[in-house]
């Protein structure tokens, strides 16, 4: 079986280091002090409540989850970001590009390696995350699902940091841009709702009306919503956790009978989910597309004569 | 072996290659010369696909290096004037992952790779890591790593710099004995008196424009001229003079104590025959040689003004 010759290089260079270890310990801590804190809660709500503490353990499932899905998200980028121009300062990038490999391996090398390198993590904290599953009586299946939404949080992450290498020259500037890019996904998706909401409340208390075409097709700006990873987080986890959904529940326009447009098919049955994982998949792989076009020396047309 | 047609590349306003045509035959051992900023890194840069050329072809054994690309990769082997290291990666395993970019098998490689070490010398090494290494070794490693895929053509730009002699002498051993191995070789060095002593063709660079290219003699006699004698005397140098005023065709360059320079268009037997009256007429002749230019006086004189 091929195995991506960077994958292979960067995953043995670097479990030889001692900084897996120490980051395997850090992340384990971090689980280990969420954990204890979570169950200190747990353990003082129970005193007041009928149910048992057992059940109540399931909640350490979205705790847990989501801490992990944070350090993730927060850790991959940098070590995605200097990935690239890493292989610049160390002056290793140009031998790279005058081999056979093409520069989209190259950067799907580096993407799976951080990729791979986050699983090592996940896995490490399967024994805390196993609880809520043997003492909740939460279902196995939902253990796979967080491991794919893992996966999925880091190839996007892995994809912003990656792409923000192939755009700055210095590591310090790459990793301080991905937190941007972060910043558009969390808050400038969140603008166009904010913005539609702004305008239909002005114009119904200062006309009087909301003109109808607005009323009807307006709220698809939610779509934008897609794209954030909270909305993303939030839905999956109301979903199995208390069986609702944001999107459905949580904003009166999407639902309003008078809605028409492709967001009433996002918002219908488990279509926001599969959407939006579809889309942050297209995203990364596009990011990904325009970082491996930063990196190839030989892009674009030649000048005239 | 590699051919150059009308090749144009500039930085902004600033031309760095222009209309540079060149041809390296297969087997040879090429030495790139020009003062820094001549254009002889952009050239190499270009030929190794690492750069793209505003105007002109560039063609390896018939193959554009712009269309071509996947296939010109199989074609060169590329050693850059800084060596770059990973830490914590051995000797073999470096080998190894150069191998496997150009999708060798694990066993070619290891079989590739041992032939390649011994022929640098570096088989003791091969379980060493690879930052432990000097930098004569590293460099050697480095020449090992680019013929991994058995190139036809070699580029080294500026494999001497930083080398101590005992490195550079280990270095220009190796370049011969591949050479006599039937590779084609370009080498730019700042090292003049070393490429004279190994390449047999050469090629000088200044302000971005080939200003002389060719074998070394050929360069040389095309400089120089191949007309400048050289007469050592102990006595007689009035005589002497005389003597070759009496020859037409014969101008006096100048006259030293002990040494005249003379310019002629005179064959073999009119030299002797002129070294002969010389005697007759009591001229103490100690001896007579053509003027043998060098490199360094030939880069000199070709990238002055």
């Amino acid at each position: 079986m091929y195995l991506n010759p960077i994958v292979k290089k960067d995953v043995k260079v670097q479990s030889r280091s001692m900084k897996i270890c120490w980051g395997v310990f850090a992340y384990e801590l971090i689980l280990a002090l969420v954990f204890f804190l979570a169950m200190t809660v747990i353990q003082g709500n129970s005193r007041y409540s009928t149910g048992n503490i057992y059940s109540a353990m399931v909640w350490l499932y979205p705790i847990l989850a989501v801490t992990q899905l944070v350090i993730l998200g927060i850790l991959v980028p940098i070590r995605t970001a200097s990935s690239i121009s890493g292989e610049k300062e160390r002056q290793t990038f140009d031998i790279m590009m005058t081999t056979s490999m093409s520069p989209f391996s190259v950067i799907m090398g580096k993407v799976m390696t951080a990729v791979v390198q986050s699983m090592f993590y996940v896995v490490a904290s399967m024994p805390i995350m196993a609880l809520p599953f043997i003492i909740g009586g939460m279902s196995w299946a939902y253990l796979f699902l967080f491991l794919g939404i893992a996966l999925l949080v880091a190839f996007f992450s892995a994809s912003i940091g990656i792409l923000c290498s192939s755009l700055c020259k210095k590591s310090v500037g790459a990793v301080n841009m991905s937190y941007v890019f972060y910043l558009i996904f969390f808050l400038g998706t969140v603008i166009p709702p904010v913005v539609y909401s702004v305008i239909h409340d002005n114009m119904r208390y200062n006309l009087g009306y909301v003109p109808q075409v607005y009323e009807t097709f307006g709220p698809n700006v939610y779509l934008s919503l897609l794209l954030n990873p909270a909305v993303y987080l939030i839905e999956y986890f109301t979903g199995i956790m208390a069986g609702e959904s944001l999107i459905k529940n949580g904003f009166y326009d999407i639902n309003a009978i008078s809605t028409k447009g492709p967001i009433k098919l996002a918002a219908s049955g488990n279509w926001w989910m599969i959407l939006s994982t579809v889309l942050f998949i297209g995203v990364s792989l596009l990011f990904l597309w325009i970082a491996s076009r930063r990196i190839d020396p030989i892009k674009g047309r030649r000048k005239k004569r | 072996m590699l051919q150059i047609d009308h090749l144009y590349k500039s930085y902004g306003k600033f031309q760095a290659v222009s209309n540079l045509t060149l041809h390296i035959p297969q087997g040879d051992l090429f030495g790139f010369v020009g003062p820094n900023g001549a254009g002889k890194t952009t050239t190499i840069r270009m030929v190794c696909g690492l750069l793209l050329p505003d105007r002109g072809n560039i063609a390896i054994n018939g193959m554009d290096a712009l269309t071509q690309r996947k296939e010109i990769k199989k074609q060169i082997g590329y050693v850059p004037d800084f060596f770059g290291v990973y830490d914590n990666l051995k000797v073999r395993e470096y080998m190894d992952f150069y191998g496997s970019m150009y999708r060798m098998g694990s066993r070619e490689i290891e079989r590739v790779s041992d032939d390649l070490l011994e022929l640098v010398n570096l088989s003791d090494k091969k379980e060493a890591y690879v930052d432990t290494l000097s930098r004569g070794m590293k460099q050697r490693l480095c020449v090992a790593r680019a013929l991994i895929h058995n190139p036809a053509l070699l580029v080294l730009d500026e494999p001497n710099s930083g080398l101590d002699p005992r490195a550079r002498v280990e270095m220009k051993e190796l370049l011969q004995n591949l050479r006599s191995m039937g590779k084609t070789i370009v080498i730019s060095s700042h090292i003049l008196s070393e490429l004279s002593e190994m390449c047999n063709s050469i090629g000088i660079m200044n302000h971005g424009n080939l200003v002389a290219a060719g074998r070394i003699e050929d360069v040389m006699e095309g400089v120089f001229g191949n007309n400048q004698l050289i007469v050592t005397l102990e006595e007689g140098r009035e005589t002497a003079m005389r003597v070759v005023n009496e020859h037409a065709g014969i101008k006096v360059d100048s006259v030293g104590e002990h040494e005249l320079r003379l310019s002629h268009n005179m064959t073999k037997q009119e030299i002797a025959k002129l070294i002969g009256t010389m005697i007759a007429e009591g001229v103490v002749v100690t001896g007579f040689h053509k003027q043998e230019g060098d490199l360094e006086t030939l880069f000199m004189r070709v990238t002055a003004g």
